[in-house]
C-alpha cells in the first residue's frame, strides 16, 4: 500500500497522544510505588480498561482473526475463554493478593510468594526469572503484530516498522509507569471497543452477513461450524485444554495479576469480571467472526491470501478491511486500533519486567540497603533493554502469530498457577513444593513447546499430534510436584498462612 | 440450522457463556468485599 498522508497523521496523532499520557504520568512519579503500582489509587473504569488492555494483545486482533479463518468455529472457546480470565484472575486471585497487597505493602506478585512460602530468596529469584522469561516471549508475539500493521498501512520495511513501534511504546511506558500504562489502557481500550464494533461488521457484511458466512464455510469444510473439529487440531481434549490455557494460563500471568495490586477499593472486583466479560466477549467474538469472513472473501476471489510473508493468515483481516472499507482513512484508524491494541499488552509487559528485576532480583534480593531513587532508575533502564532486545528477536517473526503467543501463555499457566493457586488455597503447600513446582513446570513448558514448536518424533511419540495443548502435560507435572513435595516437607508456619489468608475460602 | 450453524453448536456454546454469565453475576451480587 502507498503511504497516505492521512494515515501517517492519524497515526502521528495517535504516537504523539500517548507520550502527552507519558510527560503528563512522569509528573506524579514520586517513589518506586507510583511507577510500578501507580500509588494503589487506579479508579473503576482504569482498572477494568486497563485489565481489557492488558489481556488484548496482538492475538485479540490479528491473531484471533488469523485462527478463525484457518479452523472456523472450532476455536470459538478462545471468544469465551480469553474474556473469562479476567474474571478468574480477580475472583480466585485478585481479591486475596489486594487484600494481603494492601497491608504487606506489596508491589509485584513475587512479594506475595516470598511471603506466603516464606522464601525471600530462592523462590522469589526463580519466579522473577521465570516470569521475565514467559513475558519475553509474551513480547516477541506483541512487537511482532506492531510491526504487521506498521507494514502493511505505510508499507515499510519489518526492522523500520519495529524501531518506530519499540521507541513510542518503550518512551512512554519509561517516563510515566503504571500511571501511563494505565491511562494509555483507558484510551485505548475505549478506542478498541468502539473501533471494532463499527469495523469488524463492515467486513462481516461484505461477505454477506453471519448466516452468509457460516453457511459459506459450512460448504468448505462442515467441520468448521462445529463447536469442536473430531477431524484434526481442536478436538474435545484439545478444546479442554485450550480452555485451562487461556482462562488460567492468561489469569496468572505476571502483567495480568499485577494490575489487581494497583486498585484503591476492592469493592471493585464485584462487578468488574462480569464487565469485562461481556464487553470484551463482545469485541473478541467480532473479531473472530471477522476472520471467518476473511475466509469467505478469500474463497470468493474479493480478496487473495498473501505470499512471501511468514504468517499470511494473520494478515487476512487487514487485507479484508482494506477490501471492505472505501477511505484510506478509515484504514488508519483501523490500524490506530490495532496498535492500541497490541501497545496495550506491551506497555504491561515490560513494565512488568522492570519491575520483577528491579524490585524482585535488585531491590529484595542483590542490593537489599539499595536506596529508592536506584530501584526506579533500574526499573525505567530494564524497560528500555527489554524493548530493544524483544524487538531484535522479533525481527524474524514466526509463522503464526497465535502459536507464539500461546507458547507465552502456556509457559505462564505450567510457571504460575499451581503456585499462586495451591499458595492462596491450601494450607498445605510448602516452599519446597512451590520450588519444584515452578522450577518444573517451567521447564516442562519449555521443552513441551520445542517438541510440540518444531514437530519433533522422539521415543515413538509424535509431538506435533499430541491431543492436548503442549502446556496441559507441564501444567499436570507442575502440579505433581507441588502435592508430592509438599506432602514430603515442613508446613509453613500458621502465623504466615494466616496472614497471608490461605484457606479455602475467597473472602470471609 | 439456526444463523447457518448446526444446533449443538448453538447449545454448546451459548449454554456456556450462559452458565459463565449467571455465575458471575452472582459473584457480582453476592461479594461484599471491604478494605
Amino acid at each position: 500500500m502507498a503511504v497516505d498522508i492521512v494515515s501517517v497523521a492519524i497515526v502521528s496523532i495517535y504516537f504523539l497522544a500517548l507520550l502527552g499520557i507519558g510527560f503528563w504520568a512522569s509528573k506524579k512519579i514520586k517513589s518506586t510505588e507510583d511507577y510500578l503500582v501507580a500509588g494503589r489509587e487506579l479508579g473503576f473504569w482504569v482498572f477494568v480498561l486497563l485489565m481489557i488492555g492488558t489481556v488484548c494483545s496482538g492475538m485479540s486482533l490479528l491473531g484471533v482473526a488469523g485462527l478463525g479463518y484457518k479452523a472456523g468455529w472450532p476455536t470459538i472457546w478462545e471468544q469465551v475463554f480469553v474474556p473469562l480470565s479476567i474474571g478468574i484472575c480477580i475472583i480466585f486471585f485478585g481479591v486475596k493478593l489486594h487484600t494481603i497487597a494492601k497491608t504487606s505493602g506489596y508491589i509485584t506478585v513475587q512479594d506475595y510468594l516470598a511471603h506466603r512460602y516464606e522464601s525471600p530468596t530462592a523462590l522469589r529469584s526463580l519466579s522473577a526469572v521465570a516470569g521475565i522469561i514467559v513475558s519475553l516471549i509474551y513480547l516477541v508475539g506483541q512487537y511482532t503484530a506492531i510491526s504487521m500493521v506498521l507494514i502493511w498501512l505505510f508499507g515499510i520495511p519489518l526492522w523500520l516498522a519495529l524501531v518506530i513501534a519499540t521507541l513510542v511504546t518503550m518512551a512512554y511506558t519509561t517516563i510515566g509507569g503504571l500511571y501511563a500504562v494505565a491511562w494509555a489502557a483507558l484510551i485505548q481500550s475505549v478506542m478498541l471497543i468502539v473501533g471494532v464494533i463499527v469495523m469488524a461488521p463492515i467486513i462481516i457484511f461484505k461477505a454477506g452477513g453471519f448466516t452468509a458466512v457460516n453457511e459459506f464455510i459450512y460448504s468448505i469444510n462442515p467441520n468448521l461450524v462445529m463447536p469442536w473439529n473430531p477431524a484434526g487440531a481442536f478436538a474435545p481434549p484439545y478444546v479442554v485444554s485450550f480452555a485451562l490455557l487461556l482462562g488460567l494460563g492468561l489469569a496468572c500471568a505476571p502483567h495480568v495479576i499485577n494490575n489487581v495490586l494497583a486498585i484503591k477499593d476492592v469493592r471493585y472486583f464485584r462487578w468488574s469480571p462480569l464487565i469485562a466479560f461481556l464487553v470484551y466477549g463482545v469485541v473478541i467474538f467480532l473479531l473472530k467472526f471477522a476472520g471467518f469472513a476473511g475466509l469467505a472473501l478469500v474463497k470468493t476471489g474479493v480478496i487473495t491470501q498473501r505470499a512471501g510473508v511468514a504468517n499470511p493468515t494473520d494478515y487476512v483481516i487487514l487485507d479484508a478491511l482494506q477490501a471492505s472499507l472505501p477511505s484510506v482513512a478509515l484504514w488508519g484508524i483501523f490500524a490506530v486500533i490495532v496498535l492500541a491494541a497490541v501497545m496495550s499488552t506491551t506497555d504491561r509487559l515490560m513494565l512488568t519486567i522492570g519491575a520483577m528485576f528491579s524490585w524482585d532480583i535488585y531491590k529484595n534480593v542483590l542490593k537489599k540497603d539499595a536506596d529508592d531513587a536506584s530501584v526506579l532508575l533500574l526499573s525505567k533502564i530494564v524497560v528500555i533493554i527489554s524493548a530493544i532486545g524483544t524487538m531484535i528477536i522479533a525481527i524474524n517473526p514466526p509463522e503464526m502469530l497465535a502459536i507464539l503467543i500461546w507458547m507465552g501463555i502456556g509457559t505462564m499457566l505450567a510457571t504460575f498457577a499451581v503456585p499462586l493457586l495451591a499458595g492462596l488455597y491450601w494450607r498445605g503447600a510448602t516452599r519446597e513444593g512451590a520450588l519444584a513446582s515452578m522450577s518444573l513446570g517451567l521447564v516442562a513448558a519449555l521443552v513441551f513447546g520445542f517438541l510440540n514448536y518444531f514437530k519433533v518424533n522422539a521415543m515413538g511419540i509424535d509431538f506435533a499430534a499430541i491431543p492436548l495443548h503442549f502446556s496441559a502435560y507441564a501444567f499436570v507435572i507442575s502440579l505433581l510436584a507441588m502435592v508430592i513435595v509438599s506432602l514430603l516437607t515442613k508446613k509453613t508456619a500458621d502465623k504466615v498462612l494466616d496472614e497471608t489468608l490461605t484457606g479455602w475460602y475467597i473472602s470471609k | 440450522m439456526l444463523f447457518g450453524l448446526p444446533e449443538i453448536t448453538i447449545i454448546a456454546v451459548g449454554g456456556v457463556v450462559l452458565v459463565i454469565t449467571a455465575a458471575l453475576v452472582y459473584w457480582g451480587l453476592t461479594f461484599e468485599g471491604h478494605d
